[in-house]
């Protein structure tokens, strides 16, 4: 057990050293779990708002999500930003799948695996997302962690491999209210900062989720923050 | 292309061969029965060994959906109607555990208790 646990922080440490490319995107996102519920359909809204000292970006994503089966989720995104002096507008879409791997809490770790498939708005620039979802529990505490293999290709974007990870370490003290320490690190980023995350049942199995994070990078010198806040309408 | 690609091919890999290993990994586990009839799981208060993973199977003897939901636990999962669930449970530490249905929470309530010694 102890041989597996410095593993895992052996995977972490190797994520963290060896994910970099060049920035063309926001890395600060969401830290994803690896759990499926059948049955689930979902409402999502995500923004990411990021600032740096020569620049301003705003991300804003809204998606429609629904279980195929026990362990299959697929949810369609629409995808928005915004430059410092432009306009907000329609970014790109995105197919995104969510499969369960394991059981909760039948083996050691929880496992699953994200395929994402995202085209950008009137521009022939594609990317393909491939990753694995890690999530352990210790005691009233949960290691998430999540690394992404991304092929980026297209007349409108160079044609390049990148990687992401992402690791999310929370402690479930009520439901409303469960604080996390989240590192993101990928294109020449590394950023760390507190989130907090909640739940709000209502009946049957509508629930609402809300995350809230504020990252700041430490890579580089320099102002460089992001903020972001999720909400998930589960019905 | 870049010094990227490496990195996470490595970081992947490291994973799968943990993922592979536990897919391999077998145990002993000891299994727990509760019963939903009538949206009323039964028996409302089951005890379990303290510091060990168990097995809690869960029959569904109503005509309708139930989700068992319990934040104490960490756990989430839907019971089709006539059939059983499957959920794992522990290590946990001593104490009492409560879980809820989803869409009966004022009668499909129950508790786990987990002790150290005279595990049913």
């Amino acid at each position: 057990m102890p041989g597996r646990f410095v593993l895992v922080l052996l995977i972490a440490v190797q994520a963290l050293c060896c994910t970099s490319a060049v920035a063309d995107g926001i890395v600060v996102d969401k830290v994803y779990h690896p759990y499926v519920l059948p049955n689930e359909r979902e409402i999502e809204w995500r923004l990411m708002s990021g600032q740096t000292e020569e620049r301003n970006v705003l991300g804003q994503r809204i998606a429609y999500g629904h279980a195929l089966s026990e362990t299959l989720m697929v949810e369609a995104y629409i995808v928005g930003e915004k430059e410092q002096d432009g306009d907000f507008g329609l970014q790109g879409y995105e197919l995104e799948l969510r499969w369960m791997l394991t059981e909760q809490g039948e083996k050691w770790a929880d496992y699953g695996a994200l395929f994402e498939i995202e085209k950008q708005h009137r521009e022939d620039a594609w990317e393909a997302t491939a990753g694995l979802l890690f999530e352990k529990e210790f005691g009233k505490t949960s290691l998430t962690m999540n690394a992404f293999a991304i092929y980026e290709w297209g007349e409108n974007i160079a044609d390049e491999w990148e990687s992401e990870f992402r690791l999310q370490y929370r402690y479930r003290w009520i439901p409303q209210l469960q604080p996390a320490l989240e590192l993101y690190s990928g294109e020449e980023f590394f950023g760390l900062g507190p989130a907090f995350l909640g739940i709000q049942r209502f009946s049957g199995q509508k629930q609402l989720k809300w995350e809230a994070g504020f990252i700041t990078e430490l890579s580089h010198p320099g102002k460089n923050h992001t903020l972001r806040i999720a909400l998930e309408f589960e019905f | 292309m870049n010094s990227s690609k490496p990195g996470v091919i490595n970081t992947i890999s490291l994973l799968l061969l943990i993922f592979t290993f536990e897919l391999f990994a077998k145990s002993s586990i000891k299994e727990f029965h509760l019963s939903l009839e009538q949206h009323v799981f039964s028996p409302a208060e089951l005890t379990i060994p303290a510091d060990e993973k168990v097995k809690l199977i869960i029959h569904n003897l109503d005509n309708e959906a139930e989700e068992f939901d319990s934040f104490d636990l960490n756990r989430e999962k839907v019971i089709f109607p006539r059939k059983s669930a499957v959920i794992y449970v522990g290590p946990l530490p001593p104490g009492r555990y409560e879980y809820f249905g989803e869409y009966n929470p004022t009668s499909a309530k129950g508790v786990i208790v987990v002790e150290v010694q005279n595990a049913r």
